[in-house]
């Protein structure tokens, strides 16, 4: 979107050329590309003689511009076969057609400039023709809007698929190590490995809304998948990653570990959600200890169904005895309409201390 | 609009061209950089949690 003008500007200009332009002189393709550009200047240099012709002359005409005539004589419009004269003279228009449409369009907006800034005009007509009617003005106008507006859409789409990828990579990173360096902190206070008391010591000590809680890796979406789940499912917590929901269980804790991410757009952690296969291991690292969760099953379900997040699935008020984990995501893709639940269950705890669980490692 | 843009632009036509696209790629930063992550939480399009 160059601010060149856009291509139904130059309808009155067009036919308005004189005719010394008319010779086309097909051969000369790149000589009318350097040539025009020295034109160019010439022509721009000269609109403070413009305003003071009258109105009438003023006009593309070449009495109009001086010494120009001789330019642009040495400078013959060029037709480049198949190009943008062709499809000019298609449109039945003249021959400097083809040099604007071949990238000199610019030109148009000065001749154009030289008569409107006499009148005041900033659509006006490029030449001495009574002003365009306002119904054309209007219509031209709502049109530079319309493509304006296509292209804002287009740039948010873009926005969407690339640009927040970026920032949910950039904010992941950062979480990243803050959460490594915050486990580096935690005092590590040597566990008897297997030791009763590994199940008691929290996963997670309590942390801000947004911040790592711990670092998921599911083995069917390669080794390099490892996002940080923050804490809380605010907008803004989703940017930053994968979301625990606040209040429901912690990572390998009894209950239901909730957790929702994105599925299109920041990182889109989820998006291959609807890859897992029951049985498939999903890894919860935590400060001190891996989780492995086996999938059980998935369901979609609507957006209001909260029920799926309760301590037992399906179940309000009923006293949690297993260790689940659920994960949910919008469905289908780049929609909300519906939701894509995952369930998966506690297989395996193990201590860092013994090294990484085998979902990791068996590849 | 846009050649009223580009009549107002200073200079020769090599100057004015890479201004005028230099102008169009700060306003797709502007959009893409303030504006769209000030607006897109209000669009639906990106929520992934259940509840009511």
């Amino acid at each position: 979107m160059s601010a060149g003008g856009t291509p139904g500007e130059d309808k009155h200009p067009r036919t308005l050329l004189p005719a010394p332009d008319s010779p086309p002189d097909p051969p000369a393709g790149e000589r009318a590309e350097r040539s025009g550009l020295d034109r160019l200047d010439d022509l721009l240099a000269g609109p403070p003689r413009l305003p003071e012709q009258p109105a009438a002359a003023a006009s593309d005409g070449v009495p109009a511009q001086g010494g120009r005539p001789t330019a642009r004589k040495e400078d013959p419009p060029t037709v480049q076969p198949g190009g943008a004269a062709a499809g000019a003279a298609a449109r039945g228009g003249t021959p400097a057609d083809a040099r604007d449409d071949a990238g000199h369009g610019e030109r148009r907006g000065e001749r154009a400039g030289n008569v409107t800034g006499t009148q005041g005009d900033p659509w006006g007509p490029a030449t001495a023709r009574p002003p365009r009617p306002i119904g054309g003005r209007i219509a031209r106008g709502a049109g530079e809007l319309m493509i304006t507006a296509g292209v804002v859409v287009v740039l948010f789409l873009a926005y969407q698929l690339w640009i927040t990828d970026i920032f949910a990579s950039r904010t992941q990173d950062q979480i990243r190590h803050d959460l490594t360096t915050a486990w580096a902190r935690q005092a590590p206070t040597e566990p008897e490995p297997g030791g009763p008391a590994a199940n008691q010591r929290p996963a997670v000590p309590p942390v801000e809304l947004g911040d790592g809680i711990a670092v998921l890796r599911v083995p069917r979406f390669g080794a390099d998948y490892a996002p940080v789940v923050v804490e809380g499912v605010t907008t803004e917590a989703l940017r930053r990653g994968p979301g625990h929901f606040p209040g429901t269980a912690l990572p390998g804790g009894i209950g239901n570990f909730v957790v929702s991410g994105h599925r299109t757009t920041y990182g889109k952690p989820f998006s291959r959600v609807d890859e897992l296969r029951v049985g498939d291991p999903i890894v919860v690292e935590v400060a001190d200890r891996y989780f492995t969760y086996r999938v059980t099953g998935s369901e979609i379900v609507n957006p209001h169904r909260l029920d799926v997040t309760y301590p037992v699935p399906g179940h309000l008020g009923e006293m949690p005895t297993r260790s689940l984990m659920t994960l949910t995501t919008c469905h289908p893709r780049f929609s909300a309409k519906s939701r894509l639940i995952v369930f998966a269950e506690l297989d395996e705890t193990r201590d860092k201390s013994q090294g990484a669980p085998p979902a990791l490692t068996d590849r | 609009m846009y050649s009223w843009i580009f009549r107002h632009l200073p200079g020769p036509a090599r100057v004015r061209i890479p201004l005028a696209v230099l102008l169009a790629l700060g306003v797709a930063a502007i959009l893409l950089f303030l504006v769209f992550p000030l607006v897109e939480s209000h669009l639906p399009a990106t929520s992934v949690t259940v509840g009511v």
